[in-house]
Protein backbone atom coordinates (compact mmCIF):
# COMPACT_ATOMS: atom_id res chain seq x y z
CA UNK A 1 0.00 0.00 0.00
CA UNK A 2 2.96 2.08 0.24
CA UNK A 3 2.98 3.07 -3.41
CA UNK A 4 0.14 4.42 -6.03
CA UNK A 5 1.09 3.39 -8.87
CA UNK A 6 4.01 1.23 -8.73
CA UNK A 7 6.74 3.31 -10.63
CA UNK A 8 6.18 6.09 -8.93
CA UNK A 9 7.05 7.55 -5.61
CA UNK A 10 4.59 7.44 -2.90
CA UNK A 11 2.96 11.32 -2.77
CA UNK A 12 2.15 10.67 0.97
CA UNK A 13 5.73 10.90 1.79
CA UNK A 14 5.23 14.64 1.21
CA UNK A 15 2.42 15.03 3.47
CA UNK A 16 2.41 15.52 7.23
CA UNK A 17 -0.09 13.74 8.84
CA UNK A 18 -1.01 13.22 12.81
CA UNK A 19 -3.34 10.97 12.95
CA UNK A 20 -6.22 10.58 15.56
CA UNK A 21 -5.79 8.38 18.31
CA UNK A 22 -9.30 6.54 17.14
CA UNK A 23 -10.59 6.47 13.15
CA UNK A 24 -12.24 9.05 11.73
CA UNK A 25 -13.97 7.57 8.96
CA UNK A 26 -15.66 4.12 8.59
CA UNK A 27 -17.79 1.26 6.47
CA UNK A 28 -21.40 1.83 8.20
CA UNK A 29 -21.84 -2.19 6.63
CA UNK A 30 -19.63 -4.30 5.49
CA UNK A 31 -22.09 -6.88 3.69
CA UNK A 32 -22.95 -3.85 1.08
CA UNK A 33 -19.65 -3.59 0.05
CA UNK A 34 -19.27 -7.41 -0.68
CA UNK A 35 -22.38 -8.12 -2.12
CA UNK A 36 -23.99 -5.14 -4.02
CA UNK A 37 -20.80 -2.58 -4.77
CA UNK A 38 -19.13 -4.32 -8.06
CA UNK A 39 -16.63 -1.98 -8.57
CA UNK A 40 -15.18 -0.78 -5.18
CA UNK A 41 -14.64 3.06 -6.39
CA UNK A 42 -13.38 4.12 -3.31
CA UNK A 43 -10.21 1.94 -3.83
CA UNK A 44 -9.17 4.14 -6.54
CA UNK A 45 -11.46 7.64 -6.57
CA UNK A 46 -9.35 8.41 -2.96
CA UNK A 47 -6.76 10.74 -3.45
CA UNK A 48 -4.50 9.03 -0.88
CA UNK A 49 -5.81 5.63 -1.56
CA UNK A 50 -7.29 4.93 2.34
CA UNK A 51 -9.52 2.64 0.80
CA UNK A 52 -8.15 -1.35 0.14
CA UNK A 53 -10.27 -4.36 -0.88
CA UNK A 54 -8.99 -8.08 1.18
CA UNK A 55 -11.11 -10.90 2.40
CA UNK A 56 -14.04 -9.86 1.48
CA UNK A 57 -14.44 -5.99 3.21
CA UNK A 58 -12.94 -2.66 2.02
CA UNK A 59 -10.31 -1.88 4.95
CA UNK A 60 -9.71 1.53 5.95
CA UNK A 61 -6.37 3.41 6.62
CA UNK A 62 -7.56 6.37 8.02
CA UNK A 63 -3.97 7.48 8.87
CA UNK A 64 -3.74 8.21 5.36
CA UNK A 65 -6.68 10.28 4.89
CA UNK A 66 -5.70 14.06 3.78
CA UNK A 67 -9.33 15.26 4.59
CA UNK A 68 -10.37 15.87 0.57
CA UNK A 69 -13.64 15.03 1.71
CA UNK A 70 -15.03 13.01 -1.51
CA UNK A 71 -15.21 9.49 0.06
CA UNK A 72 -18.85 9.86 1.54
CA UNK A 73 -20.58 11.47 -1.94
CA UNK A 74 -18.29 9.38 -4.22
CA UNK A 75 -19.93 5.99 -2.66
CA UNK A 76 -22.43 4.96 -4.84
CA UNK A 77 -23.96 3.10 -2.26
CA UNK A 78 -23.48 6.30 1.05
CA UNK A 79 -21.52 3.70 2.76
CA UNK A 80 -19.08 5.46 4.70
CA UNK A 81 -19.47 7.64 7.32
CA UNK A 82 -16.83 10.44 7.58
CA UNK A 83 -16.42 12.72 10.27
CA UNK A 84 -13.64 15.16 10.90
CA UNK A 85 -10.67 14.18 12.81
CA UNK A 86 -10.66 15.35 16.51
CA UNK A 87 -8.88 19.04 16.51
CA UNK A 88 -5.61 19.47 15.93
CA UNK A 89 -5.35 15.97 14.32
CA UNK A 90 -4.83 14.64 10.49
CA UNK A 91 -3.55 16.30 7.97
CA UNK A 92 -0.96 19.39 8.43
CA UNK A 93 -0.29 20.98 5.29
CA UNK B 1 -12.99 28.53 27.24
CA UNK B 2 -15.64 26.49 28.55
CA UNK B 3 -19.41 28.02 28.44
CA UNK B 4 -18.07 31.41 27.86
CA UNK B 5 -20.41 33.84 26.10
CA UNK B 6 -19.43 36.09 23.10
CA UNK B 7 -21.30 38.65 20.41
CA UNK B 8 -20.29 35.68 17.95
CA UNK B 9 -18.29 32.79 17.49
CA UNK B 10 -17.02 31.51 14.21
CA UNK B 11 -16.43 28.21 12.99
CA UNK B 12 -13.19 27.98 10.66
CA UNK B 13 -10.35 30.30 9.94
CA UNK B 14 -10.05 29.95 6.74
CA UNK B 15 -10.74 33.33 4.29
CA UNK B 16 -14.66 33.92 4.73
CA UNK B 17 -14.18 33.13 8.20
CA UNK B 18 -11.26 35.65 9.46
CA UNK B 19 -12.47 38.19 7.26
CA UNK B 20 -15.99 38.05 9.39
CA UNK B 21 -13.92 37.80 12.85
CA UNK B 22 -11.77 40.65 12.02
CA UNK B 23 -14.33 42.77 10.47
CA UNK B 24 -16.64 42.23 13.92
CA UNK B 25 -13.96 42.65 16.21
CA UNK B 26 -13.51 46.05 14.43
CA UNK B 27 -17.33 46.56 15.52
CA UNK B 28 -15.83 45.99 18.65
CA UNK B 29 -18.16 42.39 19.29
CA UNK B 30 -16.63 40.32 21.27
CA UNK B 31 -15.88 37.42 19.00
CA UNK B 32 -14.50 33.80 18.97
CA UNK B 33 -12.70 32.46 16.01
CA UNK B 34 -12.36 28.26 16.48
CA UNK B 35 -10.00 26.22 13.60
CA UNK B 36 -9.90 22.87 13.97
CA UNK B 37 -6.30 22.20 12.06
CA UNK B 38 -3.44 22.89 14.27
CA UNK B 39 -3.28 26.19 11.94
CA UNK B 40 -5.23 28.32 10.62
CA UNK B 41 -4.55 27.12 6.66
CA UNK B 42 -2.98 23.88 7.67
CA UNK B 43 -5.69 21.82 6.27
CA UNK B 44 -6.52 23.80 3.03
CA UNK B 45 -5.94 23.77 -0.49
CA UNK B 46 -6.73 26.81 -3.16
CA UNK B 47 -6.53 27.19 -6.89
CA UNK B 48 -3.77 29.55 -6.39
CA UNK B 49 -4.84 33.69 -6.40
CA UNK B 50 -6.75 35.94 -4.28
CA UNK B 51 -8.18 38.85 -5.96
CA UNK B 52 -7.18 42.78 -5.35
CA UNK B 53 -10.48 44.30 -5.91
CA UNK B 54 -12.20 42.32 -3.42
CA UNK B 55 -9.59 41.90 -1.05
CA UNK B 56 -9.62 45.65 -0.49
CA UNK B 57 -12.95 46.05 0.49
CA UNK B 58 -11.36 44.34 3.62
CA UNK B 59 -7.98 45.47 3.73
CA UNK B 60 -7.40 48.43 1.52
CA UNK B 61 -3.57 48.57 -0.28
CA UNK B 62 -3.07 45.40 1.54
CA UNK B 63 0.07 44.49 -0.45
CA UNK B 64 1.19 47.41 1.72
CA UNK B 65 1.23 45.40 5.07
CA UNK B 66 3.94 44.46 6.86
CA UNK B 67 4.41 40.70 6.94
CA UNK B 68 1.39 39.57 4.25
CA UNK B 69 2.58 36.50 2.60
CA UNK B 70 1.62 37.48 -0.83
CA UNK B 71 3.49 34.93 -3.80
CA UNK B 72 3.11 37.41 -6.76
CA UNK B 73 1.66 39.24 -8.79
CA UNK B 74 -0.61 37.41 -12.04
CA UNK B 75 0.18 39.44 -14.93
CA UNK B 76 -0.20 36.79 -17.39
CA UNK B 77 -3.42 34.28 -17.43
CA UNK B 78 -3.34 31.88 -20.21
CA UNK B 79 -6.02 28.89 -21.40
CA UNK B 80 -4.53 25.79 -22.70
CA UNK B 81 -6.75 23.63 -25.31
CA UNK B 82 -4.61 20.89 -24.20
CA UNK B 83 -4.06 17.70 -26.83
CA UNK B 84 -1.89 14.75 -26.57
CA UNK B 85 1.41 16.90 -27.94
CA UNK B 86 0.34 20.14 -28.89
CA UNK B 87 -2.08 23.17 -27.44
CA UNK B 88 -4.13 25.64 -28.60
CA UNK B 89 -3.15 29.05 -26.40
CA UNK B 90 -5.04 31.74 -25.43
CA UNK B 91 -3.84 33.94 -23.44
CA UNK B 92 -3.44 37.79 -22.03
CA UNK B 93 -0.32 39.74 -20.41
CA UNK B 94 -0.46 43.10 -18.74
CA UNK B 95 1.90 44.92 -17.13
CA UNK B 96 -0.47 47.31 -15.60
CA UNK B 97 -1.08 44.55 -13.88
CA UNK B 98 1.85 43.94 -12.03
CA UNK B 99 1.50 47.30 -10.46
CA UNK B 100 -0.96 48.32 -7.63
CA UNK B 101 -3.35 48.14 -7.73
CA UNK B 102 -2.84 45.21 -8.73
CA UNK B 103 -5.47 42.20 -10.07
CA UNK B 104 -4.28 39.21 -8.37
CA UNK B 105 -2.00 38.04 -6.62
CA UNK B 106 -1.05 34.11 -6.09
CA UNK B 107 -0.95 32.83 -2.24
CA UNK B 108 -0.24 29.79 -0.46
CA UNK B 109 -2.81 28.91 1.89
CA UNK B 110 -0.74 27.50 4.67
CA UNK B 111 1.15 30.57 4.75
CA UNK B 112 -1.71 32.93 4.08
CA UNK B 113 -4.69 31.94 6.39
CA UNK B 114 -2.41 31.81 9.22
CA UNK B 115 -1.35 35.99 8.96
CA UNK B 116 -4.91 36.64 7.99
CA UNK B 117 -6.33 34.93 11.13
CA UNK B 118 -3.65 36.51 13.26
CA UNK B 119 -5.16 40.18 11.45
CA UNK B 120 -8.26 39.26 12.89
CA UNK B 121 -6.38 38.31 16.34
CA UNK B 122 -4.80 41.69 16.37
CA UNK B 123 -8.34 43.25 15.73
CA UNK B 124 -9.63 41.58 19.09
CA UNK B 125 -10.81 38.16 17.99
CA UNK B 126 -9.81 35.38 20.11
CA UNK B 127 -8.91 32.40 18.11
CA UNK B 128 -8.82 28.76 19.17
CA UNK B 129 -6.61 26.35 17.29
CA UNK B 130 -7.08 22.73 17.47
CA UNK B 131 -10.51 23.18 18.28
CA UNK B 132 -13.18 20.99 16.64
CA UNK B 133 -16.97 22.22 16.96
CA UNK B 134 -19.46 19.15 17.17
CA UNK B 135 -22.71 20.64 17.14
CA UNK B 136 -25.08 23.54 17.57
CA UNK B 137 -26.28 24.79 20.62
CA UNK B 138 -29.85 25.94 20.53
CA UNK B 139 -31.67 28.31 23.08
CA UNK B 140 -35.50 28.31 23.29
CA UNK B 141 -36.99 31.40 22.35
CA UNK B 142 -40.44 30.47 22.64
CA UNK B 143 -42.44 27.62 23.00
CA UNK B 144 -42.11 26.52 19.53
CA UNK B 145 -39.35 28.31 18.36
CA UNK B 146 -35.20 28.34 19.25
CA UNK B 147 -32.02 29.95 17.85
CA UNK B 148 -28.42 28.66 17.46
CA UNK B 149 -26.89 29.92 20.65
CA UNK B 150 -23.30 28.49 20.04
CA UNK B 151 -21.68 25.38 19.45
CA UNK B 152 -20.23 22.73 21.20
CA UNK B 153 -16.84 21.46 20.86
CA UNK B 154 -15.56 17.90 21.25
CA UNK B 155 -15.04 16.95 24.77
CA UNK B 156 -18.69 18.54 24.98
CA UNK B 157 -17.40 22.12 26.35
CA UNK B 158 -19.73 25.11 24.45
CA UNK B 159 -18.92 28.39 23.51
CA UNK B 160 -22.10 30.65 23.73
CA UNK B 161 -22.71 33.64 21.18
CA UNK B 162 -25.54 35.43 20.19
CA UNK B 163 -24.72 34.99 16.68
CA UNK B 164 -22.74 31.59 14.65
CA UNK B 165 -21.54 32.18 11.92
CA UNK B 166 -20.33 28.59 9.75
CA UNK B 167 -17.13 29.14 7.79
CA UNK B 168 -16.46 25.62 7.84
CA UNK B 169 -15.56 24.82 4.60
CA UNK B 170 -16.84 22.56 1.83
CA UNK B 171 -17.50 19.76 3.64
CA UNK B 172 -20.26 21.69 5.83
CA UNK B 173 -21.13 19.26 8.41
CA UNK B 174 -22.50 21.56 10.83
CA UNK B 175 -24.81 23.68 7.97
CA UNK B 176 -25.99 20.03 7.10
CA UNK B 177 -26.46 19.24 10.37
CA UNK B 178 -28.53 22.73 10.94
CA UNK B 179 -30.48 21.08 8.04
CA UNK B 180 -29.68 24.62 6.10
CA UNK B 181 -27.94 22.36 3.30
CA UNK B 182 -28.91 19.71 1.34
CA UNK B 183 -26.50 16.60 0.52
CA UNK B 184 -24.58 17.41 -2.46
CA UNK B 185 -24.29 14.65 -5.41
CA UNK B 186 -20.94 13.34 -6.34
CA UNK B 187 -21.66 15.54 -9.87
CA UNK B 188 -22.04 18.61 -7.98
CA UNK B 189 -18.67 18.53 -6.75
CA UNK B 190 -15.30 18.30 -7.96
CA UNK B 191 -12.63 16.71 -7.03
CA UNK B 192 -9.05 18.23 -7.38
CA UNK B 193 -5.45 17.40 -6.28
CA UNK B 194 -2.52 19.16 -6.11
CA UNK B 195 1.29 19.41 -5.77
CA UNK B 196 3.54 22.30 -4.83
CA UNK B 197 7.09 21.84 -6.67
CA UNK B 198 9.96 24.09 -5.42
CA UNK B 199 11.90 25.97 -8.17
CA UNK B 200 14.20 28.71 -7.90
CA UNK B 201 12.74 31.97 -8.39
CA UNK B 202 15.44 33.34 -11.64
CA UNK B 203 14.44 29.64 -13.34
CA UNK B 204 10.55 30.48 -13.15
CA UNK B 205 10.80 33.87 -14.17
CA UNK B 206 12.84 32.48 -17.28
CA UNK B 207 10.32 29.86 -18.12
CA UNK B 208 7.35 32.04 -17.65
CA UNK B 209 8.56 34.86 -19.14
CA UNK B 210 8.38 37.07 -16.37
CA UNK B 211 9.65 39.96 -14.26
CA UNK B 212 10.80 39.88 -10.56
CA UNK B 213 7.46 39.93 -8.94
CA UNK B 214 5.29 39.03 -11.66
CA UNK B 215 3.35 35.72 -11.94
CA UNK B 216 1.76 33.56 -14.25
CA UNK B 217 -1.20 31.42 -14.10
CA UNK B 218 -2.57 28.90 -17.00
CA UNK B 219 -6.07 27.33 -16.87
CA UNK B 220 -6.16 23.43 -19.44
CA UNK B 221 -8.73 21.53 -20.89
CA UNK B 222 -9.21 18.95 -22.84
CA UNK B 223 -6.21 15.98 -22.22
CA UNK B 224 -5.11 16.98 -17.89
CA UNK B 225 -8.82 15.60 -16.93
CA UNK B 226 -9.67 13.42 -19.16
CA UNK B 227 -11.85 11.35 -19.64
CA UNK B 228 -13.20 13.68 -17.10
CA UNK B 229 -14.82 17.45 -17.51
CA UNK B 230 -12.47 18.91 -15.68
CA UNK B 231 -9.11 21.55 -15.50
CA UNK B 232 -5.67 20.86 -14.63
CA UNK B 233 -3.95 24.03 -14.13
CA UNK B 234 -0.19 25.50 -13.24
CA UNK B 235 0.84 28.90 -11.66
CA UNK B 236 3.58 30.34 -10.27
CA UNK B 237 4.36 30.96 -6.67
CA UNK B 238 7.51 33.50 -5.20
CA UNK B 239 10.01 30.38 -5.29
CA UNK B 240 7.46 27.41 -5.84
CA UNK B 241 4.91 26.73 -9.03
CA UNK B 242 1.29 24.71 -8.13
CA UNK B 243 -0.20 22.55 -10.59
CA UNK B 244 -3.24 20.68 -10.01
CA UNK B 245 -5.92 18.66 -11.98
CA UNK B 246 -9.60 17.36 -11.42
CA UNK B 247 -12.93 16.97 -12.45
CA UNK B 248 -16.12 16.41 -11.50
CA UNK B 249 -16.44 13.44 -9.25
CA UNK B 250 -19.50 11.14 -10.47
CA UNK B 251 -16.60 11.33 -13.46
CA UNK B 252 -13.75 10.26 -11.71
CA UNK B 253 -15.65 7.72 -9.59
CA UNK B 254 -17.73 6.61 -13.30
CA UNK B 255 -14.84 6.64 -15.34
CA UNK B 256 -12.47 4.62 -12.63
CA UNK B 257 -9.80 7.71 -12.49
CA UNK B 258 -7.09 7.71 -9.92
CA UNK B 259 -6.76 11.32 -8.89
CA UNK B 260 -3.32 10.72 -8.37
CA UNK B 261 -2.96 9.36 -11.35
CA UNK B 262 -4.35 12.24 -13.39
CA UNK B 263 -1.66 14.24 -11.64
CA UNK B 264 1.52 11.90 -12.79
CA UNK B 265 0.11 11.84 -16.46
CA UNK B 266 -0.55 15.78 -16.53
CA UNK B 267 2.95 16.71 -15.24
CA UNK B 268 4.33 14.06 -18.12
CA UNK B 269 2.62 15.84 -20.60
CA UNK B 270 5.03 16.98 -23.07
CA UNK B 271 4.77 20.72 -22.71
CA UNK B 272 3.86 20.52 -19.27
CA UNK B 273 6.70 18.39 -18.48
CA UNK B 274 9.14 21.49 -19.62
CA UNK B 275 7.58 23.60 -17.55
CA UNK B 276 7.87 21.77 -14.12
CA UNK B 277 11.68 20.66 -15.23
CA UNK B 278 13.50 20.06 -12.28
CA UNK B 279 11.32 21.18 -9.70
CA UNK B 280 10.77 19.59 -6.78
CA UNK B 281 7.95 18.62 -5.19
CA UNK B 282 7.44 19.22 -1.74
CA UNK B 283 3.19 19.05 -1.12
CA UNK B 284 0.68 16.96 -2.20
CA UNK B 285 -2.98 18.02 -1.49
CA UNK B 286 -6.07 17.16 -2.14
CA UNK B 287 -9.61 18.87 -1.59
CA UNK B 288 -13.36 19.44 -2.89
CA UNK B 289 -14.88 21.96 -4.94
CA UNK B 290 -19.16 21.80 -3.92
CA UNK B 291 -20.25 23.07 -7.11
CA UNK B 292 -23.66 22.87 -6.80
CA UNK B 293 -24.12 25.87 -8.48
CA UNK B 294 -27.59 28.35 -8.13
CA UNK B 295 -29.89 26.00 -7.55
CA UNK B 296 -28.41 24.40 -4.80
CA UNK B 297 -27.40 27.34 -2.85
CA UNK B 298 -27.90 27.01 0.96
CA UNK B 299 -30.29 28.62 3.53
CA UNK B 300 -28.42 31.23 3.96
CA UNK B 301 -29.34 32.49 7.56
CA UNK B 302 -31.75 30.96 10.41
CA UNK B 303 -32.33 31.97 13.51
CA UNK B 304 -28.86 33.11 15.64
CA UNK B 305 -26.89 31.61 12.41
CA UNK B 306 -25.33 32.39 8.84
CA UNK B 307 -23.55 30.42 6.74
CA UNK B 308 -20.36 32.00 4.23
CA UNK B 309 -18.13 30.88 2.08
CA UNK B 310 -17.63 27.59 0.53
CA UNK B 311 -20.14 25.90 3.41
CA UNK B 312 -23.05 28.37 1.42
CA UNK B 313 -21.03 27.06 -1.91
CA UNK B 314 -20.34 30.34 -2.57
CA UNK B 315 -18.45 29.31 -5.86
CA UNK B 316 -18.50 31.36 -9.33
CA UNK B 317 -16.36 29.86 -11.98
CA UNK B 318 -12.88 30.29 -11.17
CA UNK B 319 -14.03 32.21 -7.89
CA UNK B 320 -13.88 31.14 -4.68
CA UNK B 321 -11.94 32.88 -1.88
CA UNK B 322 -12.60 36.65 -2.54
CA UNK B 323 -16.29 35.60 -2.51
CA UNK B 324 -15.85 33.48 0.57
CA UNK B 325 -14.17 37.07 2.14
CA UNK B 326 -16.99 39.51 0.14
CA UNK B 327 -19.64 36.94 2.00
CA UNK B 328 -17.44 37.02 5.79
CA UNK B 329 -17.80 40.63 5.21
CA UNK B 330 -21.67 40.75 4.84
CA UNK B 331 -21.90 38.75 7.54
CA UNK B 332 -19.74 40.33 9.89
CA UNK B 333 -22.21 43.77 8.98
CA UNK B 334 -25.56 41.51 9.69
CA UNK B 335 -24.22 40.70 12.65
CA UNK B 336 -22.87 43.89 13.77
CA UNK B 337 -26.42 45.29 13.42
CA UNK B 338 -27.80 42.48 14.61
CA UNK B 339 -25.53 43.15 18.20
CA UNK B 340 -26.98 46.74 17.91
CA UNK B 341 -30.15 45.78 18.00
CA UNK B 342 -30.05 42.87 20.20
CA UNK B 343 -32.43 40.98 18.22
CA UNK B 344 -30.95 38.03 16.54
CA UNK B 345 -34.04 36.90 14.64
CA UNK B 346 -33.93 35.29 11.32
CA UNK B 347 -35.86 38.90 9.96
CA UNK B 348 -32.43 40.94 11.34
CA UNK B 349 -29.73 38.41 9.79
CA UNK B 350 -31.36 38.01 6.75
CA UNK B 351 -30.06 41.34 5.98
CA UNK B 352 -26.85 39.21 4.96
CA UNK B 353 -29.31 37.19 2.48
CA UNK B 354 -30.24 40.49 0.81
CA UNK B 355 -26.67 41.70 0.28
CA UNK B 356 -26.05 38.37 -1.14
CA UNK B 357 -28.76 38.56 -3.42
CA UNK B 358 -28.18 41.94 -4.80
CA UNK B 359 -24.20 40.85 -5.06
CA UNK B 360 -22.43 40.47 -8.53
CA UNK B 361 -21.48 36.89 -8.04
CA UNK B 362 -25.01 36.24 -7.33
CA UNK B 363 -25.82 37.21 -10.43
CA UNK B 364 -22.95 35.37 -12.46
CA UNK B 365 -23.93 32.10 -10.57
CA UNK B 366 -27.49 32.51 -12.01
CA UNK B 367 -26.32 33.19 -15.37
CA UNK B 368 -24.32 29.57 -15.08
CA UNK B 369 -26.54 28.35 -13.25
CA UNK B 370 -27.29 25.62 -16.13
CA UNK B 371 -23.93 24.67 -16.17
CA UNK B 372 -24.05 21.29 -14.61
CA UNK B 373 -27.20 20.87 -17.25
CA UNK B 374 -24.58 21.18 -20.09
CA UNK B 375 -21.99 19.24 -18.91
CA UNK B 376 -24.31 16.21 -18.08
CA UNK B 377 -25.61 16.64 -21.75
CA UNK B 378 -22.59 17.40 -23.68
CA UNK B 379 -19.82 14.99 -21.75
CA UNK B 380 -17.64 14.65 -24.39
CA UNK B 381 -17.78 18.67 -25.22
CA UNK B 382 -14.76 20.05 -23.86
CA UNK B 383 -12.59 17.05 -25.59
CA UNK B 384 -13.96 17.42 -28.38
CA UNK B 385 -13.58 21.02 -28.79
CA UNK B 386 -9.71 20.78 -27.66
CA UNK B 387 -9.37 17.69 -30.19
CA UNK B 388 -10.86 19.95 -33.04
CA UNK B 389 -8.97 23.21 -32.16
CA UNK B 390 -5.87 21.24 -32.12
CA UNK B 391 -6.19 19.53 -35.12
CA UNK B 392 -7.26 22.74 -36.99
CA UNK B 393 -4.22 24.15 -35.48
CA UNK B 394 -1.81 21.53 -36.61
CA UNK B 395 -3.57 21.91 -40.54
CA UNK B 396 -3.40 25.62 -40.38
CA UNK B 397 0.29 26.25 -39.48
CA UNK B 398 1.49 23.04 -41.27
CA UNK B 399 3.70 24.11 -44.86
CA UNK B 400 2.41 21.85 -47.30
CA UNK B 401 2.90 21.77 -50.96
CA UNK B 402 -0.82 21.69 -51.15
CA UNK B 403 -3.22 25.19 -52.71
CA UNK B 404 -5.32 27.16 -49.85
CA UNK B 405 -8.37 26.05 -51.23
CA UNK B 406 -7.40 22.90 -51.11
CA UNK B 407 -6.28 22.47 -47.40
CA UNK B 408 -9.65 24.91 -46.27
CA UNK B 409 -11.55 22.09 -48.20
CA UNK B 410 -9.28 19.06 -46.03
CA UNK B 411 -10.05 21.12 -42.69
CA UNK B 412 -13.32 21.09 -43.79
CA UNK B 413 -13.77 17.53 -44.37
CA UNK B 414 -11.92 16.41 -41.10
CA UNK B 415 -14.55 18.39 -39.11
CA UNK B 416 -17.42 17.42 -40.82
CA UNK B 417 -15.85 13.58 -40.23
CA UNK B 418 -15.37 13.81 -36.59
CA UNK B 419 -19.49 13.92 -35.95
CA UNK B 420 -22.41 15.44 -37.88
CA UNK B 421 -21.75 19.25 -38.14
CA UNK B 422 -24.90 20.18 -35.95
CA UNK B 423 -23.47 18.21 -33.39
CA UNK B 424 -20.30 20.32 -33.69
CA UNK B 425 -21.79 23.27 -33.97
CA UNK B 426 -24.60 22.76 -30.72
CA UNK B 427 -21.24 21.45 -28.89
CA UNK B 428 -19.47 24.89 -30.12
CA UNK B 429 -22.55 26.97 -28.94
CA UNK B 430 -23.09 25.54 -25.94
CA UNK B 431 -19.27 25.42 -24.83
CA UNK B 432 -18.75 28.81 -25.36
CA UNK B 433 -21.82 30.02 -23.35
CA UNK B 434 -20.94 27.24 -20.60
CA UNK B 435 -17.48 28.51 -20.47
CA UNK B 436 -18.76 32.14 -19.50
CA UNK B 437 -16.90 33.45 -22.52
CA UNK B 438 -20.51 34.44 -23.66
Amino acid sequence: MSNFNRTQRNPLELVTIIPDKKPHIFIKKDSVCAKECENKPCTYYCPSRVYYWEDDSIKVLYERCIECGACPYGCPYDNIAWQFPGGGYGVVY
Amino acid sequence: MGNDRYNAVVVGAGPAGSTAALMMARNNLSVALIERGKYPGSKNMTGGTIASMPFQQILPEYWNIQGIPLERRIVSDELWLLDNDSAVRIGFTGKKFGMAPYNKHTILRYKFDRWYADQAVKAGAKLFTSCLAVDLVYHKTGPLSKKVDGVMLEGGDVIHADVVILAEGAQAALTQKAGLRKRLKPNEMTLYVKEVLELPAEKIEDRFNLEKDEGASIGMVGYPPSPAIGKGGIWTNRDSLSIVVGGYLNQIVGKGLNPLQLLERFKGHPLVKRLIQGAKPVKYMGHIIPKGGFKKIPTLVDDGIIVVGDAAEMISGRRGMDLAMITGKYAAEAAAQACALDRYGRDILSSYEERVKGSFFYQNMKKGKNVEVYFNKFQDADFLITKAMNDFAYKYFEQNLDTDKNNLRKMLEELINMQPLGKSAKDVLSGLQNWGVL
